[in-house]
């Protein structure tokens, strides 16, 4: 359905709701009034023409002086047609409905947006800080924030910072707490097996577990606030730094929001050079995913094999743009320099040389009877969950979902290869548990194989960046640039305002949907069921952050 | 690394080894070599990966630098760390937690700061939510630059602390103690 019917079709249904049709904008959107927003919302999701099954991300937009703009953005996976819905609430009372009870990943994504932006969701079940401390002042991302000059004695400034020398630390350990019969447990923020900072408060009942709350905010540096202070080009380096096992694809991500605002057309070389390096990158993602995750479980070989395969990877990509871990290497435009043929020469090499080590990670792990044992029909995410707990990448795809923004909403040169997308099947046990979802990002290592060979025999001749100007002012606009990271949908939701810095920048990443997941499937989980189901999620702390 | 070592390679093939017989066997040093060539030999390190830095430790103890041949490998509890590599950013929430981690290693204990983030904020010191440089909650030992290290630099990092330590005297402190 286009916008034209989508609006038509809320017109209708609410005569007096609609307040703007913004179709101007690169995703054209329609701004309703904030108190139908929740009936209007609903009316979305049920009505069988629109089916707006998946909530992208939840962003609010300061407008100062007076007003603060809630931003949905909404997919239907069914109908494949997407919307962009508003409304405006005043910013010195920014109330407005929850629409947690109609998608379960609004949850967390009002959470956040009420820690960060101030806006009061009445109805929410659960309103409180999500990433900052739970005494910080203020809202960080309204624009009058001034930074306190410091926070529990730290100075908050460099150059206030005098080093420690003979630290007077107290001796502070607290015990685990009993409380109703249960023992709560912290698991984390400094934890092995739970893949960076992340905290889990555990309610136990012996070994098994009655409640997990995620606690996330550890490694949340403020990329969205610094990404307001900087150039377009100048955050691109702050995109690496978004998921530092997939740098390829934040930067391609945010390198695609700015090409849209900016109208600017990619060549053809460039676009290949990309998607060489996004997937030799996504290799490398997924060799950590799985390998750290059978670690978890307490198999270490199959983790050092996957370590020294990434190192080789490592190599390449750092004849590639010169990086080991936060590449930087796509430009506003194109790409920062040329991959040459010795280097495909290389990496075709090394695909041959990989390819039979597949094989051999399977002999060693994944075939493995105890380790299916612990995987399989473990945490079964069910399709209709993962749908409404917005679950993106391999992990829908292992609940059963064959949903892969390559091939259902195709950018860069995608639509010309031939790749398969491989989906859980319920291999040894129920489609969406553990198993399933270690066992799709094997077969996507050897996808990203055979997209590897493809690209590299297509590549063409040319150049290498388009024409931009050296200053990138584009005009007041917003766009919208996802790519399919390894994690799933990386997206950045980028608002414009005619100068040379963005307005306000959103950035949405796989993991952050995925941590309350684990709330959800954690009552009657064993305590090691918890790291097998971190593990097989594969979260990690700055995407969840950010 | 012992005083009795300081011209190796000249002398004539080795004696006959009977206990008490040959004056070459006794090898004599002082109590503060002997404790810090024991220690520069194993030290164990926390794993306390915050950032992407945390990927290049783990390469660095992976099988192509392998750090283990120095000596030092990864620990998981604080309490049985000698050293602290501090591999990425510090928040003001995770700051608590990391004095705590501190507090429970055994001293003596040494802290690394790898990268920018851990030496001073680094890109982030804009930010609102980033402590500027982990110096500010404990103190730090070696200053590690990078963004992130190379795994090279982590490894002439270890090498460094090792010197440190091999400068330190014991029987100093304790006297100085008593």
């Amino acid at each position: 359905m286009t916008f034209a019917e989508i609006t038509q079709r809320i017109g209708a249904a609410f005569p007096d709701g609609v307040e703007v049709v913004e179709d101007t904008l690169l995703d054209p959107a329609v701004r309703v009034r904030a108190d139908s927003a929740h009936a209007v919302c609903r009316f979305l999701r049920d009505d069988p023409d629109l089916y707006m099954d998946s909530l992208r991300v939840i962003t609010a937009v300061d407008r100062p002086p007076d007003a603060i703009d809630v931003v949905w953005h909404l997919l239907s996976m069914r109908h494949r047609h997407t919307l962009v819905l508003k409304a405006r609430v005043p910013r010195d009372a920014a109330d407005i409905a929850t629409v947690s009870d109609i998608w379960a990943s609004a949850n967390w994504f009002e959470r956040e947006q009420y820690d960060l932006m101030g806006v009061n969701f009445t109805g929410h079940p659960n309103l409180r800080r999500l990433m900052m401390p739970v005494d910080w002042v203020g809202h960080p991302l309204r624009k009058d924030y001034e930074r306190p000059a410091s926070y529990h004695g730290i100075p908050t400034s460099r150059s206030d910072v005098t080093p420690v020398t003979h630290a007077e630390i107290p001796q502070h350990l607290p015990k685990a707490e009993t409380t109703d019969g249960l023992m709560r447990l912290n698991m984390g923020p400094h934890h092995p097996a739970t893949h960076g900072v992340l905290n889990f408060l555990l309610e136990t009942d012996g070994e098994i577990v009655r409640h997990a709350e995620p606690d996330v905010g550890y490694l949340h540096r403020g990329i969205e606030k610094i990404a307001e202070m900087n150039t377009y080009a100048g955050t691109m380096p702050y995109t690496d730094r978004v998921d530092y096992l997939g740098g390829m694809f934040t930067n391609q991500g945010w390198a695609i929001a700015c090409e849209r605002l900016l109208g600017i057309e990619v060549p053809r070389r460039a676009e290949f050079c990309r998607i060489i390096a996004c997937e030799l990158n996504r290799i490398a993602s997924h060799l950590v995913g799985t390998g750290s995750m059978a670690m978890d479980l307490g198999a270490y070989t199959p983790f050092i094999h996957w370590l020294r395969e990434r190192e080789s990877i490592n190599d390449l990509m750092e004849r590639i743009c010169g990086a080991r871990l936060t590449y930087t290497y796509m430009r506003i435009g194109g790409v920062a320099r040329d991959i040459d043929a010795a280097t495909l020469e290389q990496t075709l090499k090394w695909l041959d040389h990989f390819e039979p080590i597949c094989a051999e990670f399977d002999r060693l792990i994944t075939g493995n009877e105890i380790f299916v044992h612990r995987l399989a029909n473990v945490a079964v995410l069910t399709k209709e969950d993962a749908m409404s707990f917005s679950i993106v990448g391999p992990n829908l795809r292992a609940s059963g979902v064959k949903w892969d923004l390559r091939r259902d909403e195709p950018y860069s040169i995608y639509p010309e290869l031939d790749f398969e997308v491989p989906v859980g099947l319920g291999w040894r046990g129920t489609v969406g548990d553990s198993y399933d979802r270690l066992i799709v990002r094997l077969f996507e290592i050897r996808e990203c194989i055979k997209i590897l060979r493809q690209a590299i025999a297509m590549i063409p001749d040319g150049e290498i960046r388009a024409k931009v100007p050296r200053i990138l002012k584009p005009a007041a606009n917003e766009a919208y640039g996802r790519v399919e990271a390894p994690r799933g949908e990386a997206g950045f939701y980028v608002t414009s305002d005619g100068t040379d810095k963005p307005w306000r920048v959103r950035i949405r990443t796989g993991c952050f949907t995925a941590m309350p997941v684990i709330e959800h499937l954690s009552p009657g989980l064993m305590i090691a069921d918890i790291v097998a189901l971190i593990g097989s999620l594969d979260v990690i702390a700055p995407e969840v952050d950010r | 690394m012992t005083d009795s070592n300081d011209n190796p390679g000249t002398e004539a093939p080795v004696p006959a080894c009977t206990p008490g017989s040959m004056p070459g066997e006794i090898v004599t040093t002082t109590v503060d070599n002997f404790i810090n060539w024991f220690r520069e030999g194993s030290i164990w390190y926390l794993l306390f990966a915050t950032a992407c830095c945390g990927i290049e430790l783990m390469q660095t103890g992976g099988p192509r630098t392998d750090l283990d041949r120095f000596g030092a490998v990864p620990r998981t509890s604080p309490r049985q760390s000698d050293l602290m590599i501090v591999a990425g950013t510090i928040t003001y929430k995770m700051a608590d937690r990391v004095r705590l981690l501190y507090a429970q290693m055994a001293e003596p204990r040494y802290v690394i700061a790898m990268g920018s983030c851990a030496n001073c904020g680094g890109l982030f010191q804009r930010g609102y939510s980033v402590v500027p440089g982990v110096d500010s909650i404990i103190p730090v030992d070696i200053y590690l630059p990078g963004c992130p290290p190379r795994p090279e630099a982590l490894n002439e990092a270890i090498l460094r602390l090792q010197d440190l330590m091999h400068g330190e005297r014991w029987m100093k402190k304790i006297k100085g103690n008593a």
